[in-house]
């Protein structure tokens, strides 16, 4: 006998509301550790796109003093592309020096500068983006040479590394919450069948089939779960917006960290479809796990 | 109807409920089991509703051999056989038509059905007009008539009914009574198990006894029990004509004949049992 969705929905919102403290409870939890498994997984994606970003960018940048003779920034020139572990340089100005200055240091510290104060620049792509210590240790201490030339390598290790970590974290504290809330999901699904059980024992009575039975509770359950994911998406949509991970803003702020993270709605999208079918996943698990051991059909 | 083949059912711990049980009900029989507490009389009830599978023995319902029944089929089984039981089993939050409509709408019915049957089966048990209340609202006749509205509502071939009158007064059981023949007349095999030795003895059915899981007695137009088989011979009763008119089942054994005068003591019989 086919069970009617209207029957099946009216029964598993009614039960919904009578029980609303718990239900609330269990779709907060959802919620929140899906939120959890939304972020972590923004981040991750993130973070690829970053590295890709920076790996396809410069690899180090050597500084040329501002009174550099203009034989010495040629030789530097010279000596940077005739280096085997250098693939190619480009040669930039002051002025773009500065005019990029401008966009990636505090604005405060921005104005105390003048653009006489910045060096010009060679900014190199190696053969290998992993030699970019060697060849920051070759021209550091040259003649002509601003300082140390700097490679962001390091630091993109170092962003790297601490991502990772995050994300783990992340992920390990909502698998801890997705698992307490099946468990309070499967309690709220228990109650509701102690609730019913009268109800229950006289549908089994008459011949209602099994599933007629047992279909409510699960909805029951898949609205949790539901709920839950809708919230989460939400808090990822919130990020995503929110920090700026969206593509179409972030050609105003090129250069910053959450700029070389951003990504396209398709990837965004995924993540809050995989969110939603965790949440679905949650709530028809715990569900079928009360039905099947409290629910005597 | 049904048949009972060598039936043995025991639980854990080693009581044997029913003990190696044959009999055969046929279609549109009233059939009274009796017996004291403890004799198998439900387990009778929960083997013919598959609440329960035998040990050992077959159990056919209606051509049917239930025993092997797989899970899925037995809701089916259920469908057509209605059920009613001393506590009455009304859900407390319908109303009498909602609790008679449940039935149906369980099982799939479509509204126009239900529109239409509810009625007729609350026309049948008398409680047109209290349709709308509440099971809470009714007394306890009213409330087991109710019952018997959802359970006969499917118009199922058997109604099963476990101490029926247990909490009702003697008039009030006697109503009861009255309907589950009503219902029987309809050509619906009607099985009772009960303690209620007056109206046994009043209602003058096959009477199958059970002690200690053995079918000790199996006797068309019987008593309740020996004790009562000289008293209950009294004849007089109020439910005693309309009886008479009932489809009688084939004799198994002889029937003891109705002594006049002894209806006074058929009544104390059956109150004392009510009371006790």
């Amino acid at each position: 006998m086919p069970v009617s969705a209207g029957y099946v929905a009216r029964e598993a919102t009614t039960n919904l509301w009578r029980n609303r403290l718990m239900t609330a409870a269990a779709v907060l939890t959802v919620a929140v550790s899906l939120a959890l498994v939304g972020s972590a997984l923004l981040l991750k994606q993130g973070a690829t796109n970053a590295t890709v970003h920076w790996q396809h960018g410069v690899n180090v940048a050597v500084w040329v003093n501002g009174d550099a003779s203009p034989a010495q920034y040629h030789a530097i020139g010279a000596e940077l592309t005739q280096n085997p572990l250098v693939k190619s340089c480009i040669a930039r100005s002051q002025a773009y020096d500065y005019n990029e200055a401008k966009q990636t240091v505090a604005a405060d510290e921005f104005n105390a500068t003048q653009q006489s104060d910045y060096p010009s620049s060679y900014r190199c792509v190696l053969e290998n983006p992993s030699d970019a210590t060697a060849v920051v240790q070759q021209f550091t201490g040259k003649p002509g040479i601003f300082g140390t030339p700097s490679s962001p390598t390091a630091q993109i290790r170092t962003m790297e590394s601490v991502i990772h970590i995050l994300q783990w974290v992340f992920l390990s504290v909502a698998v801890v919450l997705l698992l307490s809330a099946s468990v309070l999901i499967l309690n709220t699904i228990r109650m509701a069948i102690f609730a019913r059980r009268r109800e229950v024992s006289v549908m089994k009575l008459v011949g209602a089939t099994n599933w007629f039975i047992r279909l409510p509770f699960m909805a029951e359950g898949l609205i949790q779960g539901l709920l839950g994911s809708a919230v989460a998406v939400l808090v990822v949509l919130g990020l995503y917006w929110g920090i700026g991970l969206d593509t179409t803003k972030t050609v105003a702020n090129q250069g910053n960290l959450i700029a070389q993270m951003s990504m396209g709605p398709w990837e965004v999208a995924a993540t809050c479809i995989l969110v939603g079918v965790v949440g679905i996943g949650v709530g028809v698990a715990g569900s079928a796990l009360a039905v099947r051991r409290f629910l005597d059909v | 109807m049904i048949t009972f083949q060598n039936v043995t059912k025991s639980y854990k711990g080693s009581t044997v409920a029913l003990r190696d049980c044959s009999i055969e009900i046929d279609k549109g029989e009233f059939v009274f089991l009796v017996g004291p507490s403890g004799s198998g009389k439900t387990t009778f009830i929960r083997l013919l509703l598959r609440e329960e599978i035998p040990n050992s023995g077959r159990i056919w319902e209606a051509g049917k051999e239930i025993g092997h029944l797989s899970k899925w089929r037995i809701p089916y089984l259920r469908r057509n056989i209605g059920c009613v039981f001393q506590d009455f089993r009304l859900l407390p939050n319908r109303t009498v038509f909602e609790n008679v409509a449940f039935a149906l709408e369980v099982i799939g019915r479509p509204k126009h059905v239900i529109a239409s049957q509810v009625p007729q089966v609350l026309d049948l048990v008398g409680l047109t007009k209290k349709s709308g209340n509440l099971p809470g609202e009714l007394s306890g006749g009213e409330q087991q008539r109710v019952a018997v509205a959802r359970a006969f509502v499917n118009r199922p071939l058997i109604l099963l009914a476990d101490e029926p009158t247990g909490n009702l007064d003697p008039t009030t059981s006697l109503g009861i009574m009255r309907l589950l023949d009503r219902i029987n007349r309809t050509g619906t095999t009607v099985v009772v198990a009960t303690h209620d030795a007056g109206m046994v003895d009043q209602m003058r059915r096959r009477v199958i006894e059970l002690d200690h899981g053995a079918i000790v007695r199996d006797q068309a137009r019987g008593v309740y029990g020996l004790d009562s088989a000289v008293a209950a011979a009294g004849a007089g009763s109020p439910i005693d004509t309309m009886v008479e008119t009932a489809t009688a089942p084939v004799a198994k054994t002889g029937a003891p004949a109705p002594i006049p005068g002894f209806a006074d003591s058929a009544d104390r019989l059956g109150r004392r049992d009510v009371e006790s």
